[in-house]
């Protein structure tokens, strides 16, 4: 399915969804908003998942100056221009401030500020330690008590647990899409439809699971590629320029991957809860590879990505080439880009970091580094 | 197949070579202007009718930035890997390369044990650091581009021009001259620049001797001269600096069909 038709399908579920009284929670933030809540109280979480373009990033220009994260002006453009294929955004209720990023928190505070969207706070700390899960577990708390007071009634605690077992089995799902045999795009597409969507779609995407679990992808003369760094959101031609050049992503280890369903819990771990809310919590202090990980959230990052190279290296004996994917001007992954690259290539593992915005002038200087980074890694 | 061209298409010239048996037979070059399609053929044709030889005799391989879109091109290849491969065709125990042309500049670093390319970096989202940048300040002094390295070579005390961005360094250049620097210092300043910011992004990659320094501003001795000083080691020029490009597109094609 064409990605404007996955746009038009989303539109009518989130109006019929809408009709039904249920409320629309948008946020930006990629880890730790608890969207299990959002579903508890019987609401619709929607992340932000929309690549952008020339005339987005313009219109956000009179909000944010140029010189930000390409991805955050998106953000903004889209509510600004609400593009046909996004009309969809005109039914958001609620927009939760949250801190992955800077960026974040302007293009948040700036969506409910100018757009008259009401805001729901959701802050978390950088440090990884107990005080600091007592601190999310404290805004956990607060989120559950906000949306209670939306929804005019109490969330209870089976009603979270429901959701926890039923975003646990997600995550699974998604799980198993990134571990397919097959080309890289149908993969993502897959993933970006299935975060838009939520468990709702589980269905589809075990039956696309099940009928291509024993495939073989045909892709036997492109380099094998792991994507780190920023997602590739959806309606990017980034995958095609990569795929068009001879790369095919075989694993997605950004926020539309590997870091989401990475989160997950053990079966026996919520059949035994008392409170739903400390599961939450624990997800906090046990997700190593967050961004919100300081101190060492480099290293976790290289020796993640090297214990991925040398299994996939062992396992199939190809070698795997590293994107680094970085928008601009995400200050959290380029300022880090050069360490990042350097620490790997001294392990012998090659990466490119592909620094860019959504400008349409960015292709042919794309597709060149793209395909000489291939051409590098093919001459090996 | 014997013969071989490799075809560099530029963002201000195309350059066209024509190989056989690794050797050198044949080189053009014109300004690629907005149809560089037609200025390719145009090249193509005349290098074919000159030797007398049939599109059928020949394999073509296109790099550049209008590598996909020339259509008489059997492969493609880009200009990092290109440029690498042209490099050791003159120098066999290159290292690294450094390119600057007319609109783009890039470092390349080389296996010392295989050659093949290890790492590279691009700038080509700004003038400074390119050809374009020598070009807008020349045409600012008013000094024909071809004399520009010479007069720079002229001066003892380089003007100090701080501007990164060439349009904000042209108006800095206008205002030393109106304040009374020569013509001589400011051009020294300029070439500075440039070989500052190329060896900055050089040095990220780590390049090391022997260092190639190809490209159309490789022609330029203050240029070489300041990189030189930046870098703190001695670079080398090939004989067709210009050339590297199209000539390591055509010893590719070469190497893929004996393989």
């Amino acid at each position: 399915m064409e990605t404007l038709e996955i746009f038009e399908e989303f539109s009518l579920y989130l109006k019929e969804m809408k009709s039904q009284g249920k409320k629309i929670i948008a946020f930006i933030s990629h880890d730790n908003i608890p969207e299990e809540l959002i579903d508890a109280a019987g609401f619709i979480p929607l992340r932000l998942i929309f690549a952008g373009n020339d005339e987005l990033m313009d219109a956000s220009h009179d909000y944010l100056p140029p010189s930000t994260c390409a991805f955050a002006q998106t953000c903004i453009g889209l509510f600004a221009l609400k593009p046909r294929h996004f009309n969809f955004l005109d039914l958001v209720d609620y927009f939760i401030v949250s801190n992955h990023c800077v960026s974040d928190i302007c293009a948040s505070e700036v969506i409910c500020k100018y757009f008259n969207i009401p805001r729901l706070n959701f802050y978390i700390s950088y440090m990884r330690n107990p005080n600091s899960e007592k601190y999310f577990r404290l805004e956990v708390s607060n989120f559950r008590k906000n949306l209670e007071e939306i929804r005019n009634g109490p969330i209870s605690d089976d009603m979270i647990i429901e959701s926890i077992k039923k975003y646990n089995e997600f995550r699974k799902v998604i799980k198993d899409i990134n571990n397919l045999d097959i080309k890289g795009s149908i993969k993502l597409k897959l993933m970006q439809k299935a975060f838009l969507f939520g468990p709702n779609i589980l269905p589809e995407l075990r039956d696309f699971i099940a009928s291509n679990e024993n495939s073989i992808s045909n892709n036997s003369k492109s380099i094998d590629l792991l994507l780190t760094g920023c997602s590739i959101f959806m309606n990017d031609t980034l995958i095609d320029l990569i795929e068009e050049g001879g790369g095919n992503i075989v694993f997605f280890d950004t926020w539309i991957g590997y870091n989401y369903y990475s989160q997950q819990f053990k079966e026996s771990t919520y059949n035994h809860v008392k409170n739903p809310i400390d599961l939450l919590a624990s997800r906090y202090i046990n997700n190593a590879y967050s961004d919100h990980s300081v101190p060492n959230f480099l290293e976790n990052r290289i020796t993640h990505i090297e214990e991925i190279y040398r299994n996939y290296e062992a396992k199939t004996g190809k070698r795997l080439g590293i994107i680094n994917h970085i928008i601009k001007f995400c200050d959290h992954m380029s300022l880090m880009s050069s360490f990042f690259k350097n620490n790997l290539q001294e392990k012998g593992i090659k990466v490119l970091n592909v620094e860019r915005d959504y400008s349409r002038a960015n292709r042919g200087q794309l597709s060149t580094r793209i395909e000489a980074y291939l051409e590098m890694i093919q001459s090996e | 197949m014997k013969n071989f061209i490799g075809i560099d298409i530029g963002s201000l010239a195309t350059k066209i070579v024509l190989i056989n048996d690794g050797k050198l037979l044949d080189h053009k070059t014109e300004r690629s202007t907005y149809d560089f399609k037609r200025v390719g053929h145009n090249l193509f044709d005349d290098i074919l009718s000159q030797h007398q030889l049939e599109r059928k005799d020949v394999f073509v391989m296109s790099t550049g930035y209008g590598r996909n879109t020339i259509d008489i091109a059997d492969d493609r290849v880009t200009e990092i890997t290109a440029h690498a491969r042209g490099a050791q065709y003159f120098f066999p125990d290159a290292a690294s390369v450094i390119d600057i042309g007319g609109q783009d500049s890039k470092a390349i670093v080389m296996s010392k044990k295989s050659g093949s390319v290890i790492d590279f970096q691009m700038n080509d989202k700004c003038a400074a650091g390119t050809g374009r940048f020598l070009e807008v300040m020349a045409h600012a002094l008013e000094v024909p581009i071809d004399q520009f390295g010479i007069l720079a070579l002229q001066s003892n005390k380089p003007a100090s021009i701080s501007s990164t961005c060439t349009v904000f360094a042209e108006s800095e250049v206008i205002s030393l001259f109106a304040r009374g620097a020569s013509k001589q210092d400011i051009a020294s300043g300029i070439h500075k620049s440039i070989a500052r910011r190329v060896a900055g992004m050089a040095k990220r990659i780590g390049v090391c001797p022997k260092l190639v320094f190809c490209g159309g501003v490789a022609k330029n001795d203050a240029v070489k001269k300041y990189l030189e000083d930046e870098l703190g080691f001695e670079i080398i020029r090939p004989e067709y600096p210009q050339l590297t490009g199209a000539i390591g597109a055509a010893i590719i094609a070469e190497d893929k069909n004996k393989e």
